[in-house]
């Protein structure tokens, strides 16, 4: 088994961090990522928020993979979450379902909000590969060496989410609107009591804001 | 917002996606205090839960059953259910007790 873990901040407050971390997937960073479903999602009786979603992504085999092991280089990952708003934290944790003979990954995300009032994430990864043959080593390198490069492209992918997020606060009449996913639902303007156009998350996203005060 | 995995379910899940963001940005701004009464803040998250209902519940209903149809016809549903009996511990660790910031 190897282990790696990781920390950085930002200086954003914790509940946009989370808006922003929520909110990342699909990202110019994350064009790995097919598809994302929520398949369960409750209010806990504490008050926290409990999500599982279930991701398709597409990965890149090693050169030196052994041939008819892995059929397919997209995968299904799972992912479960939990939000405590009062507390100001949030956990995340993925694994990868398939293929976990060869190895299993674990990856663990812990967002909080420090004394100063921004936030710390600390990222845990955990690989096991039970392959043997030899290779169990190097299915475990591999797979934290993945693991350092995804955590440094996810990283840079909620920071700019939170760009957005941070503009769309300043300047609450520049963003969205106009973005091309207003036309790419077609099927979602059909049903009839939707209003006629489905905003784009950006254009949404100006609404949630209040213009700054200052 | 990415593609659902079946692309029927695209559009619900947009919808739902959309209606869920907009009640999250206020859901992670809870209007109590950390330091307010833990009555209170039940209290407060239980109405938080029926906004949500109210708001997303009809939507996340068609979004789920379509979603749930699909993972059945692809046979995810058996690989969902194995990682399950794998690994009980289906759920995140139980948070730490929130940092009382008296």
């Amino acid at each position: 088994m190897r282990y790696h873990s990781q920390s950085f901040f930002y200086d954003d407050p914790w509940s946009i961090v989370s808006l922003a971390y929520f909110l990342r997937y699909p990202n110019p960073f994350a064009s790995h990522i097919i598809s994302c479903d929520v398949i369960s999602r409750n209010v806990t009786p504490s008050g926290t928020l409990q999500t599982t979603r279930l991701i398709l992504k597409r990965g890149s085999l090693p050169r030196w993979a052994p041939k008819g092991i892995i059929s397919r280089a997209e995968s299904w990952t799972l992912e479960e979450s939990e939000v405590d708003p009062l507390g100001k934290t949030l956990r995340c944790t993925t694994k990868n379902l398939e293929f976990t003979k060869v190895m299993k990954m674990e990856e663990s995300v812990f967002i909080r909000q420090t004394q100063d009032g921004k936030t710390a994430q600390t990222t845990e990864a955990r690989v096991l590969s039970g392959f043997g043959w030899g290779l169990t080593k190097r299915i475990e390198s591999h797979g934290l060496n993945k693991f350092k490069a995804h955590v440094q492209r996810s990283r840079e992918g909620v920071s700019l989410i939170l760009n957005l997020l941070r503009e769309s606060r300043l300047q609450p009449m520049t963003l969205g609107g106009d973005s091309s996913q207003l036309h790419v639902t077609p099927a979602a303007v059909e049903s009839k009591n939707t209003p006629k156009t489905q905003p784009s998350t950006w254009a949404r996203m100006k609404g949630w804001f209040s213009p700054p005060k200052e | 917002m990415a593609e659902s995995l079946a692309s029927e379910c695209t559009p619900l899940k947009k919808e739902y996606d959309s209606c869920f963001n907009a009640w999250f940005e206020g859901y992670l701004e809870p209007a109590v205090s950390a330091s307010s009464s833990p009555e209170k803040y039940s209290e407060y998250s239980q109405r938080k839960a029926e906004e949500f209902e109210q708001k997303c519940g009809k939507i996340w209903e068609g979004y789920r059953a379509c979603v749930q149809k699909a993972l059945k016809e692809k046979g995810l549903d058996i690989m969902l259910q194995q990682s399950r009996e794998e690994n009980p511990m289906n759920r995140p660790p139980p948070l730490p007790p929130s940092s009382s910031s008296s």
